[in-house]
Order: structure tokens, then sequence, then C-alpha cells
């Protein structure tokens, strides 16, 4: 033992020196250490399933009133959102619904003479996002609803403007998690708001986190994107079509064989996510029931829209078909 | 007065807040890991095994935020709780320098087993990870430490 890691190491305090002075003891103390050594690792390779229920078993319990109290915090910074930005969205939103009352009849009328039949209505649920702030939380985020609600694994998750933050992993009774758009494993197809252009986008990391940026890869070589276009989920995968994710930057040197990578900078940084919509799975049975066929609609004539569950609004302006 | 009753009691307060900064409150890497803190000073108190446990208790608990690797901090904690009450071998410190450097160094390696378990298609770069976020918090969590002993009243010979 080197005594007195320098000079501080008073003689006074010599005698309360304790240590696992039996040799044996020792030895079981460090058969225990191992022991715990082993598991950690084989913590650390449990399949992903497993490593899922261990962390929900444990933030459905100890860790719930950690949980609960930032939900709690969340909701109440929410409500203390300054009342002229939340009167500003909405006098836009009223803008933007009193304009676009002209293209829902016109719309209505085109589908009436190409006899398709009328689109079933999508829905969300309202959400407060939890970040634990934790080393390897960096791409996770807890939502307060669940399967109670409708949430369900792969339902996509958008701020409340619109934007695209990432996607259910697990759904919960009352609780979900999330893993956004910086994680590496994420992916979305996407194209350009005029559909000319498309390719598939996954995280680009910077230094640092707050530097991280999409990357759109696989477009054509022929096909050139400039500064400053839009993109948008395509409607393939688990994304619905039309969720707005960045805007292009510049081209990256990333390109491989006859494709252009670009770099793209996200609209939602997703540390600055507090309130998101999560969407709803649609109902399987009018997935290809939008078309009629020849001799007659596919599936019976749809019903008026049911009254929406509580939390569930109808959720039709933002995807369109 | 150093008391096991305190020194545990200042171990479990500093678990309290670290997931009170963390998760109730969301300040992420602006707050300290209080958790390597505790585990380090609760680990000088301890033999081998039973430190390993703790850091093992404590890292699951950390994992279950995480979606990029579970596993990663558990192993982590689990190795730097072993190692503290190791150091009860080689070094009695009581003095401010060791404190502080026991300290850094134990949430320093704590970042390194954390950066080694991630797995190379997650880990960030060594140098940015490793070489200068990590010390930067591993003085952070270093002084914080120190600031808790102090104002706990357990004096220098508690991290021992």
């Amino acid at each position: 033992m080197l005594n007195g890691w320098p000079a501080g190491a008073g003689l006074g305090t010599m005698s309360k020196y304790k240590s696992d002075t039996n040799g044996t003891r020792k030895a079981h103390s460090a058969f225990v250490a191992f022991g715990f050594v082993v598991l950690s690792v084989i913590a650390l390779l449990l399949p992903d399933t497993s490593q899922d229920e261990v962390a929900s078993l444990l933030r459905d319990s100890v860790l719930r009133p950690f949980i609960f109290t930032q939900e709690v915090l969340g909701r109440r910074s929410i409500h203390a959102e300054d009342t002229e930005d939340l009167q500003a969205r909405l006098d836009s939103l009223v803008a933007m619904i009193a304009n676009s009352s002209t293209l829902l009849e016109e719309n209505a009328r085109l589908r009436r003479l190409l006899d398709l039949s009328g689109r079933n209505p999508d829905r969300y649920v309202p959400a407060s996002v939890i970040r634990a702030g934790m080393p390897g939380s960096e791409s996770m985020f807890l939502l307060d609803v669940g399967s109670d609600q409708g949430v369900t694994r792969d339902s996509p998750v958008i701020t409340d403007r619109g934007y695209l933050l990432g996607v259910v992993r697990r759904a919960g009774a009352t609780s979900a998690t999330g893993r956004d758009w910086t994680h590496p494993q994420f992916r979305a197809s996407a194209m350009t708001e005029d559909g000319s252009v498309t390719g598939l986008v996954r995280a680009a990391p910077g230094g640092f986190r707050g530097a991280d940026l999409m990357l759109l890869d696989g477009v054509p070589f022929q096909q050139e994107l400039r500064p400053g276009v839009v993109l948008v989920t395509n409607g393939l995968g688990v994304y619905p079509r039309g969720i707005r994710l960045g805007v292009v930057i510049e081209e990256s040197d990333k390109q491989e064989g006859w494709n252009r990578s670009y770099l793209v900078r996200p609209f939602v940084s997703p540390g600055e996510a507090a309130h998101v919509l999560v969407l709803m799975p649609e109902e399987p049975d009018f997935l290809d029931a939008n078309l009629r066929s020849e001799e007659g609609p596919m599936v019976p004539e749809q019903a008026a829209p049911e009254e929406p569950a509580q939390g569930i609004a109808d959720f039709g302006a933002r995807r369109p078909r | 007065m150093k008391t096991p009753a305190r020194i545990w009691g200042v171990v479990g307060l500093l678990i309290l807040l670290h997931f009170g900064l963390h998760v109730s409150l969301g300040f992420g890497e602006g707050a300290p890991d209080l958790l390597a803190v505790g585990l380090l000073i609760g680990a000088r108190e301890v033999g081998m095994g039973r430190a390993a446990g703790f850091g093992f208790v404590l890292g699951l608990l950390e994992d279950a935020f995480s979606v990029l690797a579970f596993g990663a901090n558990t192993f982590a904690l689990t190795l730097v709780g072993m190692g503290g009450a190791g150091t009860r071998d080689f070094f009695v410190g009581d003095s401010l320098f060791f404190v502080m450097s026991y300290l850094v160094l134990g949430k320093w390696a704590r970042d390194l087993l954390h950066w080694v378990a991630l797995g190379e298609g997650l880990r960030e770069p060594f140098v940015d990870t490793v070489l200068i976020q990590s010390p930067i918090s591993a003085v952070y969590a270093g002084v914080i430490g120190l600031v808790v002993i102090a104002i706990s009243g357990l004096g220098w010979e508690t991290v021992r």
C-alpha cells in the first residue's frame, strides 16, 4: 500500500483505515465483484427486446417519480408558453383553413368526377416529450401516452409545427419510448415537395450533438438539388407522406457511385421538442380501399367519421394522399 | 463527523439529485454526473464486491434511459465501483489533492469505459469524447464532489 498520497495522509486517520485484510474475505469480495462485471457484460449483450423490458420495468417503478415530475413540469412550461406566439400561430392556421376551404370543395368535386371514395380521417394523440439527459439516452425520448391512447410501435412522432421528430419504438400502457432522427438507425424515405427528386434520409452526426444534420442519400446523379429545397417524407415506410424533414444545405462529399448525397438542415432540433403529436396508425381495412373498383366501391360507403376520442382529433390537413 | 449513516445519506442524496437534475428537470449535460461522484464516495467505504454491486445497480438505473447501448453505463459503473474500492489497497488519501484526483480520474475512467462499451457504430470520435469533453465533465464532477464533501461536513478523509 502506498501510504500518504502525498503529504495530507495524516497518521491520525491511519487507525480508521478499513480494508479486506482477511485473505478469504478479500478473495470472496473479488469473486463477487467479478460476478457483477460478468452480469454487466451480459446486460450489454442482451437481446433488444430483453433490454427494453428491463429498462421499461425500471422506468415504470423506481424511476417513475422522476419521470412523473418532468411530465408535470413539462406540461406547466407548455401552458406558460407565450400567448402572443400561440395567438400568432392560431391566426395563421385560421387564415390557412380559410384559404383551403375552396380547395376542399374542389378536391371533393374532383374525387366525385374520378369516382374516388372519401379518405379516412387521420388522427393523432397529443403528448409531452420527456428527455432523460443521461449518457446513451441522447437519441431517445419518452412520451406520456401509450397503447391505452392508441399509440403503437412505429407510430410517427411530429412536433406541434408538423416537423418530423422520430418514431415510437416501444409502447407501454400509459407511456411510450421513441427515438428521434439523430439515432444511427433512423431512415426515412424523402422527396422534394414537388415530388421530382426522391432519396433516403438518415442522421449525419456532427462534431457534437447540437451539430447533427441529416444526410439525403440515393439521389440519382443526373438530378441536382439547390440549397434551400425543402424535403418531406414520401409515404414509403412508417412515415406518412408530406411530413416536413428539413432544408438542403449543400452537396455532401459522401456520394457513392452514380448517386448524389446532400446535407440537410433538419427543421427540428430534438432537444427543443416539448409538445408533440403521435400519428395514429391507419385502419388496415381502409389502406387499400381508397379506389373503387369498376363494379362499385371496394368497401361499403364510409360512414361519417366517428366522434374523436378524448385527446384524438382529425389530422387531415397534414397528410395529403 | 464521519459516520456511515452520514456517508450513505450523502450518497443517497447525490443519487436522488442526479436523477432529479437529469430526468425531472431535464438539465442533461449541464448537470454534473452526481451518480459517479456518489459511487466513488461510497466505493471507498465498502469492499470490492459490494462496490461493484452498487455500481451495477446505479448503472442499470441509468441505462433505463439508454436507447443507444443498454448496458454500457452498467458496465462502466460496475468497473468504476470495483476500481474505487480497489484504490483503498493502494492509497490512503485524506488530502484535498487526493480527493480531487480520485473523483476526476474516476469520472474520466467512467466515461472512457462507457465509450469503449458503446461499440464502434455508436462511438463519437475518441479525441472529442474522451480527451476533450470527458476531462471537462470530470473536473466539473470533481469540483462538485469537493463542494458536496465540504458542505456535508464529511471532511476530506471521507474518501479513503
